[in-house]
């Protein structure tokens, strides 16, 4: 098969641009996990049987995720010339009416939420223009939530639809991977990726240019190139996003990527627990395929594919060594380094895994050049990432943002700050390997190195928020819980440092904790962190260490006192009914599970606390905020 | 060959050597679990950590993997390797309560008493130190792979497929006798030989034609034969001290007939 030339991709693009901004009205639906998850697919099933009814020449199409999770159902509605208006936390109803307006020739107020006059794309000179006008409707970027970011990566995700490469190419897709491969060598194209200062994503930051500079080098038959889409923090869905939202921008930074090391393979494993970005990836692949941007090329001897691997269900599957071994057939346990994938990885050969996010980063860098992307972040850490932004925050999704910015911009200014006023805490960044971060360190800028200073990592990009009623030694726990059950359990520091760990947070938890435990704690930390054979094993302990360095006061409550000031662990509060404030209205007893709570109607209650099985539903239930923890 | 400096002392290590090799040879006191010669580096036990000073990446690593090339510093006594090793230990003491070999070993280097008690055993038995050497024995030396890590964290144990008794295990031993720990146990009873820690594996022993000693399962003979039908025809049946005696005697000179 001939791969594609640019004349030919030209025509598509303009093909493509006839899908993506039609001679009509156009009506897209975030049909990512997280929009699917609030009831878009019922929103998206009614735009179709509305338009059908008003026999309507309306196109109605599937978009990925705009970021802000908790505004969906996220609505796109586009018309010839106008601004496009994105319409909030669209219900069923909601799209009956909006389809009405439409017939009428209006908005529909009620769930209007913003909208976007052009945008700038920067993968082509042009950006994607929809029309001016509507005055009175705030522009996507001048939405709080959307205000500080700077969505590059994200940068169409929302808008097109992520199951039409022809769309893709719409926008200036894949026009850069061909450009590069016809005129570029592989050194000028690790040159550009070198002094853009691309760090990987995955979490470790090691110099994207630099990793692939070693395999390059290395002579071999065959050389692979993985995609490491194996995602498993709790709390970050950031690479499931770009994979639902916008595929074929991973697809092209794989294309760059296997021309600039020499390889003819690339695989993309992804974790079984992302069905929906699994589906999307094959829709992309067999796209990318017909157009002979994958497969076997006669034209100019540049052969590539990408297959799918699925996970099995192991945490431990995203350490680089795993997921090579995963891929061979074997359990995934990690194997020593050195000798490290690039030199010698899948099957004995010279192999570059990446993380997602760092191979969609690739198009944008070819399209704009080193100095462009370098001027956004700091001096070490250049472009922007994207966060997971969930927990004890108003205002949860996905965010991206230039590096550099401060914890406290993205906290309060991008996420609203605390739930019903309450104050917040700390943020763990990194997930399960990284660190608490206490509140009074948020003026920190959000790069590698200062948060690695604080003794947490970037990760990955996970942040979650956590306020008052955050036990840290009760998240620590839930912490420690899940890398000792994700543990492969190879070597000993790992299988049985955080086992031993773990049983000494339960003991603290439950009020027979000792202080020389906090030592051990310490000790053993320190071991399992630098005797290790993985990165699981040497970060597992780091929310421990960050724990005990900023909240000691916390343990010191448990340990001590056999209190839990968060109001969390169960053994070590109880709860009571506060005389003035309770207004006698029985609501506590109707939900109380145990008969724990009971009273006179219009009189005081009381909670036994023999009965108390601490499920705090009283607590939740009451108006008066008359059930108090103690 | 190339020089490398072990606790400030030069020495000499031969083309493609491995720090840990340089130090055994030399004499080095290095404790491990998991290495044995001939066998690919596996990196499981971490006992033989020693702290890069030059030559490589600073800072604590596993020597068994690490290339001893030109200009290699590494120290085997610093406070942060001793103290780790000490705690490691503590950690075996605590995976194998039941095992002699790893109380030595311990004591070796003053480790006597494990202050972790939130360890559970019960998936895999209070010897085993899961260093995987049997494991790897069976699987890439004798080619069999009768046994293997099952289940995944601290519910990680050595086991067969489905922990039931073995239909490919040949009753060599060989993975009772790379055990660093003495926690495999084989005991041959009568013409058999049970792999007790094997959900008792049954194999029949051969008996000797001469002296009718039981020297090896019948299993082992038939896959050695197999590999030397003609040139060992005659020995097929008699065991090595058997076998000893029959050659010996073609070399005593006999006299010629009067």
């Amino acid at each position: 098969m001939k791969m594609m030339t640019l004349a030919h991709l030209q025509k598509i693009k303009t093909k493509g641009l006839k899908s993506f901004l039609p001679h009509k009205v156009r009506i897209a639906v975030g049909l990512g996990s997280c929009g699917i998850a609030a009831g878009a697919e019922g929103v998206y099933n009614v735009f179709h049987e509305e338009a059908k009814k008003n026999t309507l020449d309306m196109s109605i199409t599937k978009t990925g995720c705009l970021g802000f999770c908790g505004e969906e159902p996220l609505v796109n509605v586009s018309r010839p010339r106008t601004p496009l208006v994105i319409y909030r936390q669209v219900t069923e109803d909601d799209a009956r009416a909006i389809v009405s307006q439409i017939m009428g020739n209006k908005l529909y107020d009620k769930k209007v939420f913003c909208k976007i006059e052009e945008m700038e794309n920067f993968i082509q000179p042009e950006g994607i223009k929809y029309g001016t006008g509507y005055a009175d409707i705030p522009h996507f970027y001048e939405i709080p939530f959307y205000k500080k970011q700077k969505k590059i990566v994200l940068r169409e995700s929302g808008l097109i639809s992520p199951e039409s490469i022809d769309e893709y190419i719409a926008v200036g897709g894949y026009a850069n991977a061909l450009k590069v491969i016809t005129s570029m060598s592989p050194d000028e194209i690790l040159k550009v990726v070198g002094d853009a200062g691309l760090r990987g994503r995955g979490g470790a930051g090691f110099p994207t240019a630099t990793k692939w500079g070693i395999a390059r080098k290395s002579k071999s038959d065959k050389k692979y190139i993985i995609c490491n889409a194996d995602e498993g923090d709790p709390g970050a869905y950031m690479n499931r996003n770009e994979m639902e939202s916008d595929p074929h921008m991973l697809i092209e930074g794989m294309v760059i990527g296997a021309f600039a090391i020499g390889s003819d393979e690339g695989i993309i494993y992804v974790r079984t627990e992302y069905p929906l970005a699994i589906e999307r990836l094959k829709i992309a692949l067999e796209q990318a395929r017909a157009y002979g941007l994958l497969g076997k090329n006669s034209s100019n001897g540049f052969n590539f594919d990408i297959h799918i691997v699925c996970g099995a269900g192991a945490f431990v599957c995203g350490e680089e060594t795993a997921l090579i071994a995963s891929i061979e057939g074997e359990s995934g346990r990690p194997r020593p380094r050195p000798p490290f994938p690039a030199v010698s990885g899948l099957n004995g050969k010279p192999t570059i895994i990446n993380n997602v996010e760092t191979w969609c980063n690739i198009p944008v860098i070819m399209a704009k050049g080193a100095e462009w992307f370098s001027a956004t972040g700091t001096s070490g850490s250049k472009g922007t990432k994207v966060f997971s932004l969930v927990g004890k925050v108003s205002r949860v999704g996905l965010v991206e943002v230039p590096m550099g910015i401060t914890l406290k911009e993205v906290i309060y200014e991008i996420g609203g700050g605390g739930i019903k006023g309450k104050k917040i805490k700390a943020v763990q960044t990194g997930g399960p390997s990284g660190g608490c971060i206490p509140a009074s360190l948020f003026d920190l800028s959000v790069d590698y190195e200062s948060l690695q200073k604080t003794g947490s990592i970037m990760g990955s990009g996970g942040m979650v928020v956590m306020d008052e009623n955050t036990c840290m030694v009760d998240i620590t726990k839930y912490f420690l819980s899940f890398t000792r059950e994700e543990s492969c359990g190879k070597c000993i520091p790992c299988r049985r440092g955080l086992e031993h760990m773990l049983g000494i947070l339960e003991d603290i938890s439950v009020g027979k904790g000792k202080m020389s435990q906090i030592d051990e704690l310490k000790e053993l930390a320190s071991v399992v962190k630098s005797a290790s054979l993985c990165g699981l094993g040497q970060t597992a302990p780091n929310p421990v260490l960050t724990t005990l360095r900023y909240f000691r006061d916390e343990y010191e409550a448990h340990i001590r006192d056999h209190k839990c000031p968060a109001g969390v662990c169960k053994e070590l509060i109880s709860y009571s009914i506060d005389a003035e404030s309770c207004t006698g209205c029985h609501a506590c007893v109707r939900v109380c599970p145990t008969g724990a709570t009971s009273g006179e109607k219009k009189e005081v209650h009381t909670i036994d606390k023999k009965k108390c099985i601490k499920c705090s539903a009283c607590y939740e239930t009451c108006k008066f905020n008359a059930v108090k923890v103690d | 060959m190339a020089t490398i400096v072990i606790n400030g002392k030069k020495h000499e290590a031969r083309e493609g050597e491995i720090a840990f090799q340089v130090l055994k040879r030399e004499g080095i006191d290095i404790p491990s679990l998991c290495y044995l010669e001939g066998l690919s580096p596996y990196g499981s036990c971490r006992l033989c950590m020693v702290e890069v000073k030059a030559g490589g990446r600073p800072g604590l690593t596993t020597s068994c993997n690490l290339t001893a090339s030109e200009g290699l510093e590494i120290e085997t006594e610093t406070p942060q390797v001793v103290q780790v090793r000490k705690v490691l230990l503590e950690l075996y003491l605590a995976e194998a309560p039941g095992s002699k070999k790893i109380q030595e070993l311990a004591k070796k280097y003053g480790v006597a008493t494990t202050r972790f008690t939130h360890i559970d055993t019960s998936a895999k038995g209070d010897r085993c130190v899961l260093c995987g050497l049997c494991v790897r024995v069976c699987g890439e030396i004798l080619n069999v792979g009768a046994i293997h890590y099952a289940g995944r964290g601290t519910r990680t144990s050595i086991n067969t497929p489905w922990y039931e008794t073995s239909s490919v295990c040949i009753g060599c031993g060989a993975c009772e006798y790379v055990c660093p720990a003495d926690a495999i146990d084989i005991v041959d009873q009568d013409d058999e030989r049970i792999m007790e820690t094997w959900h008792k594996t049954t194999l029949k022993l051969k008996e000797c034609a001469e002296s009718m000693k039981r020297f090896a399962t019948e299993r082992v003979v038939d896959i050695v034969y197999a590999k030397n039908q003609e040139l060992l025809k005659d020995l097929k049946d008699l065991s090595p001290d058997a076998r000893r005696r029959k050659k010996a005697a073609q070399f005593i000179f006999k006299p010629k007939d009067k």
